[in-house]
């Protein structure tokens, strides 16, 4: 057995190991995604929509001749770019998702760059959907008809790398936005210098060792399993929506503005999500739109589904980083500055977010205690594949330059990284060490034997010859505190007892695997502990539906493993006061006179005995006690706890493999919720950072600039036979606010580890790699081999 | 060779298509309703609501189409709906509710290894392959069922779990029989 973590408070439901609530359900095949309901045999007239898509990255069409499409047999409606259906619609952008709180078109993010036209016609990546959309009787005809289309394309020149893209004379790719590809300064993400603390030059100046670095960050892709998808229905003047999309009332409040009908008219349905990861946060949502217009023009029930390969539409940002760091002789950091240029592909999305606003909050939680500090960051447009937010968004670019600097000091002070990171980094309302930082640093240190594995970079034993063995670590603050969450405006709970004390609990929230679903029954099962039920006899309400749930948590920033719990734990007061009221009259006492505990009421003055809180309420009016709260996410600053990865690496000279030994995940939760699902988390965010560190990666045809391994063939993901011994650790030091004070910890889980494994290498073979993914002819090359 | 399909065959044979699956026989009419093109994994979701299955890639990558086929794992993604005639087909649907494996993908929770399903997009595919590999190997070793299992992607990583669930199906499946 491995160890189980120690919890800080003993509780009865919430930290516990046990299984997931939709465990048989989905182990068995029965649990229903979206993709499930749509099945031919299921929906009777069953239309299937299919988009043209460009085929260069870079083109406008002159004009469409549809006119054998629509001839071709089970061709039922062809929409093109340029109908008032379509053109009439307004410019868009990914300003829709992510506000977590609900956003109007005039409320949305990034209203500088509305970058993106339902169908437009000017394309500008290889997949970019423009020009005509067909409805047909199968998905086959649908391709057919596509071919049939006859496009007169003006083939414009292109551009893939930002720094090609910033040169004067560059293709400008929206010209109707501004005469350059860097995106324009906006209200979230501030100007292009958006921190400058202190004076960085003087810093440096006064710095007894001053390093330089530059990093990479490729762009790898979320590869969720369960395909983007949606049908669409219109009947009675009313859409019906169901999708595998992660937030349903803002794809509610999509349709409703950019179609102009009343909300009430829209009906999102979303159940279970096969996986989410940042897949759905971006502005390539305009399926949504002409779905629903086809589905409005043919009075039938219209799909729409991505391919494979239509699903690379969106991943993690390319981010080159430089970086500076100047420190004194003891250790002490006098100036960190960054420089940074990502490439946001061809639509802004939320670039601003990886470049700017993860950098920003970086800065207040770990760096309040470095005097000096300066961050500089553009966003270039280019005719690659859009790219944002991908699970630990910002933050994994930035910890590969972070953990760079710390290491590279380090060994330049010939000090122990550990060191370096406990004595200068933590957040401002706490003296330094940061307790949550030393804690994290120190456990993961002693799992992985830092102290007998570490050695001079290149210096360890030679094994069978040709190979070498390193360990490296990198850290991060973590980033979904409840402070931090207060954007969201309200989370919304509804709790009901029935008469038989079973719990019906309605904390809506689309459930895409992360384990919230079993947070929650835990939450509400601890909430509501008074009347002695278990996690079995609270059942949680799967699905989200916009007629009838409240607004949903959306499912991101890891935090809804705690926010509806915290807001559980409130209304659970209420439910006891309505409770009692019910039940003082069948005692001929009033409520202040009675208690409940462990699912017996009893007088306070212990006269009378206890008696079963169900059976009296079958004695009373057998009503449901329903008690819905809804209430802001607590705004303490209480800081952050910290996070993360040390890895052990085994590196083949002589065929530049890197073996990753072991992971050992550390992750400072405030409140583990659920520690199976905590856990899960931990270990299965190796799949993406491992992939992220090794293996994935968007490869282009230069010359053409077309993409080249849009499949699972050509792009690796590591399988199990790729993923080495993990060992996840959770820990409670830091606390935040509320009932349990806990921080959403699954999207760091990848954030720290590509850095570890870089460290690794270098500690291993004594040469720097810093740029991701390292494949072995990155290997070979830096160890100045000829391939 | 101008045909080696004898006229007796063609009378004998009955017309359409029809496929052996979890015990029963269907009957599907070729052409009309299932275009000879289709292939198995979408047979068994779009036309007989078998939805347990998936199509993530439908390339024969990710291992989530995965169904039995005459006692061995087989990518139905990869196999036509007509070449699957004659052959005893078992989707996730056709295992009993008490069967090993699922409970034991259901119930992992033991400490240091997660669970084995997040959000259980691929987890029908890992259990059916899981299924095989224990039918054939009933204790396998973690190198053994590394290699029969590297065919499935899990995006959301629960390996480890995974792993973990298959060794405790391999000791409830010990149990139940006497040695």
């Amino acid at each position: 057995m491995k160890p189980a973590y120690t919890p800080r408070v003993q509780r009865n439901y919430v930290g516990q190991y046990r299984p997931r609530i939709d465990g048989i359900e989905k182990a068995s095949g029965r649990a229903k995604y979206a993709g499930d309901l749509m099945v031919k045999c299921r929906v009777p007239g069953l239309l299937y929509a299919k988009v043209l898509r460009s085929p260069f990255p870079h083109a406008r069409i002159r004009s469409l001749d549809v006119s054998q499409a629509v001839q071709l047999p089970g061709v039922v409606d062809v929409l093109t770019f340029e109908d008032p259906d379509v053109a009439s619609l307004k410019s868009t952008n990914a300003g829709w998702t992510d506000g977590v709180d609900t956003l109007s078109y005039e409320r949305m993010m990034w209203r500088r760059f509305r970058d993106r036209r339902v169908l437009g016609s000017h394309a500008r990546w290889v997949g970019d959907e423009v020009g005509a959309v067909v409805a047909a009787e199968s998905e086959e005809i649908a391709e057919e008809a596509l071919r049939l289309i006859k496009v007169d394309w003006e083939l414009l020149p292109f551009v893939l790398d930002p720094v090609d893209a910033m040169a004067p004379g560059a293709p400008v790719l929206h010209p109707e936005l501004a005469d350059t590809n860097v995106l324009p300064e906006d209200t979230v993400g501030g100007a292009d210098v958006f921190v400058d603390k202190g004076d960085v030059t003087q810093g440096l100046a006064d710095a007894d060792v001053v390093l330089h670095a530059t990093t990479t960050y490729h762009n790898a892709t979320q590869n969720s399993l369960d395909n983007w998808n949606c049908l669409i229905e219109w009947n009675r003047d009313h859409f019906t929506v169901w999708s595998n999309s992660y937030e349903a009332h803002q794809t509610r409040m999509h349709i409703s503005e950019m179609l102009d009908v009343p909300l009430n008219s829209v009906r999102v349905v979303s159940p279970y999500v096969g996986g989410q990861f940042g897949r759905g946060d971006t502005g390539d949502q305009p399926f949504f739109l002409f779905t629903a217009l086809l589905a409005k023009r043919t009075g039938r029930p219209v799909w729409f589904r991505h391919s494979r390969r239509d699903s690379f539409h969106d991943g993690r940002q390319h981010v080159s980083y430089t970086g500076t760091i100047g420190a004194k002789t003891d250790g002490t950091i006098t100036a960190l500055s960054f420089n940074s240029i990502g490439n946001v592909g061809a639509y802004a999305d939320h670039s601003m977010f990886a470049i700017k606003f993860a950098p920003v909050e970086a800065t207040e939680v770990a760096f309040a205690h470095i005097p000096n500090v300066r961050f500089e960051g553009r966003g270039v447009y280019t005719n690659k594949m859009p790219a944002c937010m991908m699970r630990g968004v910002g933050n994994s670019q930035l910890n590969l330059i972070l953990g760079r600097l710390v290491d590279g000091l380090a060994e330049a002070l010939n000090a122990d990284p550990l060191d370096i990171a406990c004595k200068n980094f933590g957040h401002q309302w706490e003296e330094l060490p940061d307790k949550s930082l030393v804690t994290v640093l120190k456990t993961g240190a002693a799992r992985i034997s830092w102290n007998e594995k570490r050695h001079p970079a290149g210096e360890g034993p030679l094994i069978d010859g040709v190979k070498r063995r390193g360990v490296g670590f990198s850290f991060h603050p973590g980033w979904h505190a409840e402070w931090q969450e207060v954007r969201r405006g309200e989370v919304h709970v509804t709790m009901t007892v029935n008469a038989d004390c079973s719990v019906t609990l309605d904390a809506p929230t689309v459930e895409t695997g992360t384990g919230s679903n079993t947070c929650n029954v835990l939450g509400c099962a601890e909430a509501l502990n008074f009347l002695g039920i278990s996690g079995g006899d609270v059942h949680w309400i799967s699905t989200v539906d916009t007629d009838v749930s409240p607004q949903d948590c959306v499912q991101t920033d890891s935090s809804v493993s705690f926010l509806q719990s915290e807001v559980m734990a409130a209304a659970s007061k209420e439910i006891k006061a309505k409770l009692l009221e019910r039940i003082a009259p069948l005692l001929d006492a009033t409520p202040p006179e009675l208690d409940i505990d462990a699912g017996f009421v009893y007088r306070k003055d212990a006269a009378g005995g206890r008696r079963s809180v169900k059976e009296l309420l079958y004695q009373a009016n057998l009503d449901p006690i329903t008690v819905s709260l809804s209430r802001r996410p607590l705004g303490t600053r209480t800081g952050i706890p910290f996070i993360a990865t040390f890895a052990e690496v085994e590196v083949d000279a002589e065929t530049g493999q890197v073996l990753v030994l072991r992971l050992v995940v550390v992750n400072d939760c405030g409140t583990v919720m659920y520690a199976s699902g905590a856990e899960a988390q931990q270990i299965g965010g190796q799949c993406i950072a491992l992939g992220e560190s090794l293996t994935e990666e968007i490869i282009y045809d230069e010359r053409t600039g077309f993409p080249l391994n849009f499949n699972w063939i050509d792009y690796q993901i590591p399988t199990m036979a790729d993923m080495p011994e993990i060992d996840p650790v959770l820990l409670e030091v830091w606390r935040g606010e509320g009932e349990y004070g806990a921080c959403g910890i699954g999207e760091g889980t990848v954030t720290c580890t590509p850095r570890a494994v870089l460290n690794a290498i270098y500690n291993a073979i004594g040469v720097r790699i810093d740029s991701i993914p390292v494949k072995p002819e990155t290997v070979l090359k830096a160890l100045g081999k000829t391939i | 060779m101008a045909s080696s399909v004898t006229t007796q065959e063609i009378v004998v044979r009955p017309p359409g298509l029809q496929l052996l699956i979890n015990g029963q026989i269907h009957q599907l009419d070729i052409g009309s309703s299932v275009p000879p093109t289709t292939t198995l994994a979408s047979l068994l979701r779009e036309h007989l609501d078998l939805t347990g299955l998936k199509i993530p890639c439908d390339q024969g990558a990710c291992g989530a189409c995965t169904v039995i086929m005459d006692g061995k794992a087989v990518l139905s993604c990869m196999v036509l709906a007509v070449e699957a005639q004659g052959h005893e087909i078992l989707t996730i649907e056709g295992l009993p509710s008490d069967d090993c494996v699922v409970k034991a993908f259901a119930e992992q929770s033991e400490p240091g290894y997660g669970t084995a399903l997040q959000c259980g997009f691929c987890t029908p595919g890992f259990v059916m392959t899981a299924r095989a590999l224990l039918d054939r190997v009933p204790s396998p070793t973690l190198s053994e069922i590394k290699e029969a299992l590297s065919g499935n992607i899990c995006r959301c990583g629960c390996y480890a779990g995974i792993a973990q669930a298959v060794r405790h199906a391999s000791e409830i499946m010990a149990k139940a029989t006497p040695s």
